[in-house]
């Protein structure tokens, strides 16, 4: 796996701790997670070309190293439908970040609706690397209903973390909700233990958050990975 | 960490054993500890005491060396009782008489701070050299009644020794695991230690090498443990996933306050207090993770003594309502369901009681009970295959009770071991009585309905872990 070393070694040398999304997509994609179609832009025209290409629904995300809280900074914009939402998201993108410097703009088809969780690894100073999963986006802070495992760990160990999550209502299709495939979340958590744990001297935290289940698989929407 | 079991299980093995710090006053650590091996220890004995001259101990005279290396024998295993200044010396006359299995008990290491610090270093230097492997400093050392091997340097006069047992104790705390022993002592026979290792400030030994050590000894069939951080928590957690397949694990992780999560970068790093990861970590390894002194003696009880239960499905019997809605809540806190009785069951209950007596789980004998109430009603449900453990609740100050009868069905019960079986009797003089009559011999008897029903739900909860991990046979009923 030279290819993820050479990324993590790019984003070094450029300076930086925290990948950016497109960058930590690209490793999670090569690891076998399931992410939303999505191309990364340095032009307008390329990002509306982009959201023809997706036949429209896209969301687009400001890719910048100065910008890490994209949310609260204002560079996610989603359920784009038309050719001039995705102009202007483009344009304002680059008259509000004028100043900072701008990687380029990820556009992503949007990923319908379904059950938000979090999958996320840090080294523990007892135990090294840990990986946890739990209720994801909103509940996150709200609930904090997460378990840990031990990375590596096996599927077994990531089923039964699964099923210690309190909140297990929102996992069984809770009112017409979806319901979460438990062995593909677990198989899914088991390749994030191993990234962590044979990249443990690069990485530091990794947060998967939202992973999205839906009734068609379980995406992987926001991806966060910052190295020691 | 190779061949890691056998640093400790050459140091129970010895069969030559030194005290450097003999001293002559009996009460003295020293002196205790010198007095303990010539008491029990089969193997020989050396003494070394720089003042020189000779000992007697039980009945023999010791000379006192000066220094280990006046001895011309070989010596397996030697303590350290010294001030903590001489210390270094000490091991270094050990390194040159070419032994690797020291015990170090005294304490002003680093525990009292940075000068402390320094010669704990300084006796690292003298370890790798050497390649001595230590146990402590600042501990109590080993205890192993069945070997004869006891480092405790308190004064039998002050701490009692419990007699040998299944269980095994490892603990960070000397002071907690002396407290402990000496409880154990009281506690019912006071059959219940294999091997005790108290490892101190774990500047070689650790709690990792203590499981595996202890994974691997077959007189141990419990493992009991006191920790307040770790060592090396990565080894412990893989050791313990392995060895709790095979016998059950169950402790104290203190220090449960909720420091270490940080303000990180990340969502995960902030929801990551330390307490958080131990305690899943320890879970998911079949580590029993109890939170008082008083949960340790019921763990003692109950995996001391029970078999493991085939499910979690529970019969109640008391003569108190109130202590039977009490334990019924208990079951559902613990986990564990009320159990539906077989028709059968239902059947003889209700034709053996009167109407009043509610014969229903739990099974409510009333105030107008008797010993007899209690045979016919404790043996239905102990026979009852849709039972797979019971409680016993007695308050004895109802008038019909013949408490001395009723010790006596409960002590037969209990002894059949098909499946758990555990009592509480609740009141004031007669309760306190009966408690001791049972436990005299191992009938683990509580003072609450609670306490009876969360045992039942510790046993219940290392029988659903083997039971995930398809560990079918379980280790407790093999004995």
């Amino acid at each position: 796996m030279s290819e993820v070393i050479n990324i993590f070694e790019n984003v070094k040398k450029s300076g930086r701790k925290a990948l950016l999304e497109h960058e930590a997509k690209e490793i999670l994609k090569k690891l076998g997670l399931v992410l939303p179609p999505s191309c990364f832009v340095k032009s307008e025209e390329e990002s509306v070309k982009a959201f023809h290409d997706f036949e429209g629904n896209v969301a687009m995300k400001l890719m910048s190293p100065h910008v890490l809280h994209k949310t609260e900074e204002g560079a996610v914009v989603i359920g784009i439908d038309t050719e001039e939402e995705v102009r202007g998201a483009y344009r304002d993108y680059m008259q509000r970040f004028a100043n900072k410097e701008i990687e380029g703009v990820l556009v992503e088809k949007m990923v319908k609706k379904g059950i938000e969780l979090i999958i996320g690894s840090q080294i523990d100073a007892t135990f090294g690397p840990v990986i946890l999963i739990g209720p994801g986006g909103v509940f996150v802070e709200v609930l904090r209903d997460v378990v840990f495992r031990m990375c590596p760990c096996t599927k077994e160990q990531a089923l039964s973390a699964i099923e210690e999550i309190k909140t297990q209502n929102l996992l069984n299709g809770f009112r017409g909700m979806v319901k979460v495939d438990r062995e593909k979340l677990a198989e899914q958590m088991v390749i994030l233990s191993k990234l962590a744990w044979e990249y443990r001297d690069y990485i530091a935290e990794m947060d998967i958050n939202p992973l999205i289940a839906n009734d068609q698989d379980i995406f992987t929407v926001d991806a966060r990975i910052i190295l020691k | 960490m190779k061949n890691m079991s056998n640093k400790l299980k050459n140091f129970f093995d010895a069969t030559s054993f030194c005290v450097i710090g003999a001293s002559t006053n009996p009460l003295k650590p020293g002196g205790v500890v010198a007095e303990n091996f010539a008491k029990k220890f089969p193997g020989k004995l050396y003494l070394v005491n720089p003042r020189g001259g000779e000992h007697e101990l039980a009945g023999k005279k010791y000379p006192l060396y000066k220094s280990i290396l006046d001895i011309e024998d070989t010596i397996d295993v030697a303590i350290i009782i010294v001030p903590a200044k001489y210390a270094p010396k000490a091991l270094e006359e050990c390194g040159k008489k070419s032994i690797t299995k020291v015990i170090i008990t005294t304490g002003g290491f680093s525990e009292i701070g940075v000068e402390g610090q320094k010669i704990q270093e300084e006796m690292l230097e003298i370890m790798n050299k050497y390649r001595i492997n230590v146990i402590g400093p600042n501990c109590l050392g080993l205890y192993a009644p069945k070997l004869g091997y006891d480092t405790m340097f308190l004064p039998e006069s002050k701490l009692k020794r419990p007699k040998s047992g299944k269980i095994s104790i490892f603990t960070q705390s000397g002071a907690f695991g002396a407290a402990f022993i000496d409880q154990l002592y009281r506690l019912g026979s006071g059959n219940w230690v294999s091997k005790f290792i108290s490892y101190g400030n774990a500047s070689d030994i650790n709690e990792a090498h203590c499981i595996d050590y202890l994974g691997s000894d077959e007189e141990t069939k419990v493992i009991l443990v006191y920790l307040e951080d770790f060592k090396n928590g990565r080894k412990f957690i893989e050791k313990t996933r392995e060895i709790s397949l095979k016998k059950p694990i169950m402790g104290i992780k203190a220090n449960r306050t909720e420091t270490g999560a940080k303000a990180g970068a990340s969502h995960t790093a902030a929801l990551s207090s330390n307490n958080a990861v131990v305690d899943d970590l320890l879970a998911e390894a079949g580590f029993i993770r109890v939170t008082t002194w008083g949960d340790l003696e019921d763990c003692v009880l109950a995996f001391g003594t029970q078999p493991l239960p085939a499910g979690d499905r529970v019969a109640i019997v008391t003569d108190g309502g109130g202590a039977g809605v009490m334990a019924s809540d208990m079951v559902s806190d613990c986990n564990l369901k009320l159990a539906k009785l077989s028709e059968e069951t239902q059947k003889k209950l209700d034709e053996s009681f009167p109407v009043f007596y509610s014969t229903e789980n739990p099974i409510d004998i009333t105030g107008s009970a008797t010993a007899e109430d209690y045979r016919i009603a404790l043996e239905a449900v102990y026979n009852d295959p849709s039972v797979d453990s019971v409680v016993n609740l007695c308050l004895p100050c109802i008038p019909n009770l013949n408490i001395e009868e009723y010790i006596q069905i409960t002590k037969e019960i209990s002894k059949r071991k098909e499946k758990p079986f555990l009592t509480a009797l609740v009141g004031g003089n007669e309760a306190i009585w009966g408690t001791e009559k049972l436990l005299e011999e191992d009938v683990p008897c509580f003072d609450s309905p609670g306490r009876a029903v969360r045992a039942v739900g510790l046993l219940t909860q290392y029988a659903k872990f083997l039971e995930r991990h398809n560990a079918n046979e379980s280790p407790l009923n093999q004995q």
